[in-house]
């Protein structure tokens, strides 16, 4: 790349823009790896923003998973939020655990729940997995329609050079024994 | 003129972020006030938990009034809250603006902010009580239980430093009446006042981008630094704390696959608590936690600093590097590094993989382009974030606050 750097006049801007300018020319309309990802995460918000879904979920999923998907644990359900009544109303339920345990058994719900965070999880990270996979195959078919169909009409270009190439073909005979020296050599 | 800083938690010990740049602040406005230093008990940003002794100390020839935590943060309920509250003001793609308020959404926001801490009421009634006792109260970082409610009980005497971050949060409906609340705002960036002036509409606070100094060396020795750990061939440096919010994985994958494509020989050491694992690579160098003369060191032998994080504020090792007279290559979707490379015409910065590529091929292949970026730097730096100009502007703007409440 060709950036003239004098002292200390450097433009910083001008610089990435010619950065640019060099990864336009180096893809020529091919897609690169994040390129893709980022087209197969618009076509999962095609589907999520429907339901409000935050836009960035796909990425903050990915890099905090513990914000976005829910935790049971044996003592989830007897939680509070509400700071210091919170803290009394967690002990009274936990003093009240072998009484409600007499109604019903909540350790299959809670393996439930925690089993289905598990698979929350598993499949939203097959779902991205699936959406950049297919949008990588549907760029490459469209590629490769957009290349048959430059094969195809290059293919009929020289198919029509070459018949007019033959109906032009004149045949001659090569000149008789007429050495054609170099004049004054 | 008496100045009292109230920050969320104050020690020699806390080396970086909002309140090493408050304790830098505030130690150099002493020579020009009389100052006190008004915080918690805490040194643990992460559960607050009360760990210096209540009461008033001396750190660094400032008087340190320090106020327990009445309750220490529970990570668990803090991020249920930060689920719930968060969520409603993420942006969306295609809307700019903030989503319409919900009932009883400033009260969600507001059992947030007690969760988010350091919930020390005692220190937020201490401000109150003391008001008459300074002339202006300086709070640092607007997203703390203790600046919310301090600056709140003494707002005509208040001068906020937000260190906003675009994380988001200043998007909560509690906050755009906030901002509006002080008498003044120092700004660490143009980007950090455009970014909230946008939600908050306060214009009309008066204010000053003005950032903070550093800490400099006596002197540096680049040399030294690379016998001690046996670097030999060129190296770019990564400073500070080694975490996935600051960019890091991506900058590990970013550089190994560089490494990988381009056969460059470069290598990048990390200074800094590795809170996510470091690769096991030969290229990658980590040297943990070091004392600030060696990072200073380290900034004098590297041939450039990444910084890959996507929240600052202002970083100001970004800066320090520039006072080093080193290039930056910085992540773009930072707006504020982005403007201050811009501004100083002293670093890179990158999108992508490709754009990461190709800048960080020009610099190491361009040292006559690393030199003239770093010499931009380094006057950048001389002009807005030496001692005496920081200084300069914080007094400035608090006689012109005088002046106004004259």
């Amino acid at each position: 790349m060709s950036f003239e750097i004098r002292s200390d006049q450097v433009d910083v801007e001008a610089i990435m823009a010619g950065i640019r300018r060099r990864i336009e020319e180096k893809r020529r309309g091919l897609y690169t790896d994040e390129e893709v990802r980022e087209i197969a995460e618009h076509r999962l918000d095609a589907v999520l923003d429907a339901h409000e879904w935050n836009a960035d979920f796909a990425a903050e999923f990915r890099a905090r998973a513990g914000r976005w998907n829910y935790q049971f644990h044996p003592e989830t359900l007897y939680r509070s939020s509400r700071g210091a009544v919170g803290q009394a109303l967690e002990s009274v339920r936990r003093l009240l655990k072998p009484v409600q345990k007499l109604f019903w058994n909540p350790n299959p719900m809670i393996a439930a729940l925690s089993r289905q965070s598990d698979l929350n999880q598993y499949y939203v990270h097959l779902l991205t997995a699936l959406a950049g996979e297919v949008t990588k195959l549907n760029l490459e078919l469209v590629d490769l329609k957009n290349r048959h169909l430059q094969l195809k009409g290059q293919l009929e270009l020289l198919q029509r050079r070459e018949k007019t190439l033959e109906d032009m073909v004149v045949y001659r005979e090569e000149p008789q024994g007429g050495g054609s020296g170099e004049p004054g050599a | 003129m008496r100045l009292a800083f109230v920050v969320q938690r104050y020690g020699l010990d806390i080396a970086g972020g909002a309140e090493y740049h408050c304790r830098l602040v505030a130690e150099h406005l002493a020579r020009h006030a009389e100052v006190e230093v008004l915080t918690t008990c805490a040194a643990d940003y992460i559960t607050w938990a009360n760990h210096y002794p209540e009461g008033l100390e001396t750190l660094g020839g400032l008087p340190v009034r320090r106020f327990k935590v009445k309750r220490p943060r529970d990570p668990q309920r803090f991020s249920d809250w930060s689920d719930r509250v968060l969520r409603r003001v993420a942006p969306r793609r295609g809307s700019a603006g903030l989503p319409p308020p919900v009932p009883g959404q400033a009260d969600e926001e507001l059992a947030w902010l007690e969760e988010e801490g350091p919930f020390s009421p005692r220190l937020v009634q201490h401000v109150l009580k003391s008001r008459e006792r300074f002339d202006w109260f300086v709070f640092f970082s607007y997203r703390y239980y203790t600046t919310f409610h301090g600056l709140s009980a003494v707002a005509d005497k208040s001068l906020l430093v937000p260190t906003a971050e675009d994380d988001g949060v200043y998007r909560l409906s509690i906050f755009p009446p906030f901002f509006r609340k002080p008498r003044g705002i120092v700004w660490n960036s143009p980007e950090e006042k455009a970014m909230i002036e946008a939600v908050a509409g306060n214009q009309d606070v008066p204010g000053d981008v003005v950032g903070v100094g550093s800490r400099l060396p006596e002197g540096a020795d680049g040399a030294g630094f690379r016998a001690r750990h046996g670097l030999t061939g060129p190296f770019g440096l990564y400073v500070g704390r080694i975490d996935e919010n600051k960019g890091c994985r991506q900058l590990f994958d970013f550089f190994r696959r560089y490494r990988k494509e381009t056969g460059s020989q470069l290598k990048l050491v990390l200074i800094g608590k590795a809170v996510i694992p470091v690769p096991e690579d030969p290229a990658i160098v980590h040297l943990g936690f070091q004392p600030d003369q060696e990072k200073w060191d380290a900034l004098d032998a590297c041939d450039l600093l990444f910084m890959p994080s996507r929240y600052e504020s202002l970083s100001m090792v970004t800066l320090e590097a520039w006072w080093a007279g080193r290039p930056v290559l910085a992540n773009a979707r930072c707006e504020v590094l982005r403007g201050q490379c811009r501004r100083g015409r002293a670093g890179l910065y990158y999108m992508s993989y490709d754009e990461f590529a190709e800048a960080l091929a020009l610099l190491e292949q361009r040292p006559a382009l690393r030199q003239a970026l770093g010499r931009n730097g380094r006057r950048y730096f001389d002009e807005n974030y030496a001692w005496p100009v920081v200084e300069r502007k914080y007094l400035d703007l608090l006689a012109r606050l005088e002046r106004g409440a004259a």
